[in-house]
C-alpha cells in the first residue's frame, strides 16, 4: 500500500511539477531499477590501446573472446584509436566544433567494430549497427555475444569541454552507459597497462599501480593524466546499476576470462 | 610488458598520437577559434507542454508567426514534447526502466510533435527533419527551404546519462536546442514558452506582499545561484552555456504573445536574455 501511495505521489508530480523540480526529481529515484539484461558482461576493446596493434595484439583476445563466449553472455563496445586522434588533431587545426570531431570519432570506432566482427563472424558474433540496439537481446540469446561501436551517438549534440574542442564522452563512456543501461553484470576495460596507474605508464617510469580506488578519491588525487575518460567518474557517481569497473590489460593471456569471473586481475574502481 | 618489440602499434603521426586524450595540458588549444559552421542559423525551439500541448488556439498563431518570419530567416525549429512525455515517463519510472529507456521514449513526443509542426507548414516547403539529418544535411535542407522541424531532444537515446537525483533524463528539449545550436555556431538561439521570461520568485510575494519581477536580461551563473523554484528553462542549459563556443546568448519569449517570435528573431529585446557569465568584462 506504501508503494501505490508513494507512486501516486509521482504520478502527480509528474503531471504538476516542472520536471527539473527538485521533488520530483527526488520522487523518481524511488522507482524500482528493473535491469534488463543483468547476466551480460559489457567489455571495451581499446583502440590505440590494442586493436591499433593489429594481429599480434588482437588475435589472442579473438580467441580468448571466443572461448569465454561459452561461460558468459557479452556486449563488446570497440574504442577508436589512433585514426581518431588524426582526425582530431586535423579538424581542431580546421576550428571545427566539438560535434563534427564526435561523428568523426564515432566512424573510427565503427570501423574498429567491424574489423572485431568479420574476425568474430566464424564464432557467431554480430556487431550491432545504429538501430540494432532493438535486437541486442536476441544477438546475445542465440549468440552469447555482440559487438558494437563504443561512442556514444552524441554527434552535434556532444557536450562541449571547458578547453578545446575534443569530445569529452568517447568509447569509455558510450560503454559504460551501455552497460548502465541494460543493468549489465559488469563493466570490463581492455586495455594496454595492468591497470590505473599514478601518472601515464607510458610516458613516466615512477608511475605507481593502483590496484583499487574509489571514485571520489580518484578526482580528489586529480591525476594529471588517466587511463579511463575523466567523466566516466562522473557517470559512476550517478548510475544506479554499474557500482564498479575493472581496468585490466589485454596483452596478458587470460586475463579477460579471469576478470569475467569477477577475479580481481586489474584495477578496480568503484563508486561510493 | 609494454616495451615488449613484438608490440608494434600502427600510429598515425598526429599531435594526438599515443595520446591517452586527458591529459589536460596536451589537449589544450587557447587560440583557436571555432568556425561559425552555419552564423545565419536561427535556432527555435517551441515547448511542449508551454506551447504545442495548448492547442489549436496557440498553436495557430505561433506556426502563423513563424510562416511570415521564414522570407527574414532561416529557421530550424525544434519541439519539446509535452504532457505524453510525462505519461509515458510515470509508465516507464512505475515499470522500473532505466533512464536512457527513458529518455528514448520521451523523444518519440518531442519527434511527433515536431511532425505536427512541420504538416502545419508543409505547404511552405517545410519538412520534418530526422536528428541524422539535422546533424548531416542541415545545410543543403536550410538552403531549398527557409525552415525546417526537428525534434528537440539530443540523440542520447540509451546512452543518456544517469541523472545525479532520480531517474528523469537530464538531457531533454532545452539541452538539446543549446547543444546543438552552439555546434552549429547559430546566430540565436530562442525558446518560445508560455511565461513572458524569467521571473524572480519575490520572496514578499510568498507572503501575500509584491509581485514576482521579470528579469530582463540575467547571467547564467548568477541565474543558477538564485535557484528559482519555476524556472522557464532546464538549469541544465545554464550549466552548458558555461563551456559553450559561441551562443553566449539565449532569449526566452512568450509565445501567447503576438509579435514576440517576430521581434525576437529581429533582434529585439522582448523576454529575458540569459547570457554566458564568464565573458562578461568585470
Amino acid at each position: 500500500m506504501e508503494d501505490a501511495d508513494s507512486n501516486g505521489a509521482l504520478q502527480s508530480l509528474l503531471m504538476s511539477r516542472s520536471l527539473s523540480d527538485p521533488e520530483l526529481l527526488a520522487a523518481s529515484g524511488t522507482a524500482p531499477d528493473y535491469a534488463i539484461l543483468p547476466e551480460v558482461s559489457v567489455l571495451k576493446i581499446g583502440g590505440q590501446s590494442l586493436i591499433d596493434r593489429g594481429r599480434v595484439a588482437v588475435y589472442p583476445i579473438v580467441e580468448e573472446l571466443a572461448e569465454a563466449k561459452r561461460s558468459f553472455q557479452m556486449l563488446i563496445g570497440t574504442g577508436a584509436g589512433t585514426r581518431a586522434r588524426h582526425a582530431y588533431a586535423l579538424a581542431m587545426e580546421l576550428g571545427l566544433p566539438t560535434g563534427v570531431l564526435t561523428d568523426v570519432g564515432a566512424a573510427v570506432s565503427g570501423q574498429n567494430a567491424q574489423m572485431l566482427g568479420h574476425l568474430m563472424a566464424r564464432h557467431g558474433v554480430p556487431v550491432v549497427g545504429d538501430t540494432g540496439f532493438g535486437a541486442v537481446a536476441l544477438y546475445i540469446a542465440e549468440c552469447g555475444a555482440a559487438i558494437f561501436a563504443g561512442m556514444p551517438p552524441y554527434d552535434m549534440w556532444q557536450h562541449v569541454p571547458a578547453e578545446g574542442v575534443i569530445p569529452p564522452y568517447r568509447t569509455d563512456a558510450g560503454c559504460f552507459l551501455a552497460a548502465e543501461v541494460y543493468g549489465a553484470r559488469q563493466m570490463i576495460y581492455v586495455k594496454d597497462e595492468d591497470g590505473l596507474y599514478t601518472a601515464n605508464p607510458k610516458t613516466d617510469k615512477s608511475a605507481t599501480l593502483i590496484p583499487q580506488i574509489t571514485v571520489d578519491e580518484l578526482i580528489d588525487m586529480d591525476l594529471p593524466d588517466l587511463v579511463i575518460e575523466r567523466p566516466v567518474l562522473e557517470l559512476m557517481r550517478n548510475a544506479r546499476h554499474i557500482r564498479s569497473v575493472q581496468v585490466i590489460n589485454g596483452l596478458r593471456p587470460g586475463l579477460i576470462s579471469r576478470a569475467l569471473r569477477g577475479e580481481h586481475v586489474g584495477t578496480i574502481i568503484s563508486a561510493q | 610488458m609494454t616495451t615488449d618489440p613484438t608490440f608494434v602499434t600502427k600510429d598515425l603521426v598526429s599531435v594526438f598520437a599515443r595520446q591517452t586524450l586527458l591529459d589536460r595540458d596536451l589537449v589544450r588549444q587557447p587560440d583557436r577559434p571555432v568556425v561559425r559552421l552555419l552564423p545565419w542559423l536561427n535556432v527555435v525551439t517551441l515547448g511542449g507542454r508551454s506551447i504545442i500541448d495548448r492547442g489549436v488556439e496557440t498553436v495557430r498563431p505561433v506556426v502563423d508567426e513563424l510562416r511570415a518570419a521564414m522570407s527574414e530567416h532561416r529557421m530550424l525549429i525544434l519541439t519539446g514534447p509535452g504532457v505524453r512525455a510525462r505519461h509515458v515517463l510515470g509508465v516507464g519510472l512505475d515499470l522500473g526502466l532505466p533512464t536512457g529507456v527513458l529518455a528514448s521514449l520521451m523523444s518519440e513526443e518531442a519527434k511527433q510533435n515536431g511532425h505536427m509542426i512541420a504538416a502545419l507548414l508543409a505547404e511552405d516547403g517545410v519538412s520534418y527533419l530526422s536528428h541524422t539529418s539535422v546533424a548531416h544535411r542541415l545545410a543543403v535542407h536550410l538552403s531549398a527551404s527557409r525552415a525546417v522541424v526537428s525534434n528537440g531532444f539530443p540523440p542520447y537515446g540509451i546512452f543518456e546519462f544517469p541523472p545525479a537525483v532520480g531517474k528523469i533524463p537530464p538531457h531533454q528539449t532545452d539541452a538539446g536546442a543549446f547543444l546543438l545550436a552552439d555546434a552549429y555556431g547559430a546566430a540565436r538561439t530562442i525558446y518560445v514558452k508560455d511565461v513572458d521570461g524569467v521571473s524572480t520568485s519575490d520572496p514578499a510575494s510568498e507572503n501575500g506582499g509584491g509581485q514576482p519581477e521579470l528579469l530582463p536580461r540575467i547571467g547564467a551563473t548568477e541565474l543558477l545561484a538564485m535557484n528559482i523554484a519555476t524556472l522557464p528553462i532546464d538549469p541544465i542549459v545554464l550549466e552548458l552555456m558555461a563551456t559553450a563556443k559561441h551562443v553566449k546568448e539565449i532569449q526566452i519569449v512568450n509565445g501567447r504573445t503576438p509579435g514576440n517570435i517576430t521581434k525576437a528573431l529581429a533582434g529585439e529585446h522582448v523576454g529575458t536574455i540569459i547570457h554566458a557569465t564568464r565573458d562578461l568584462p568585470t
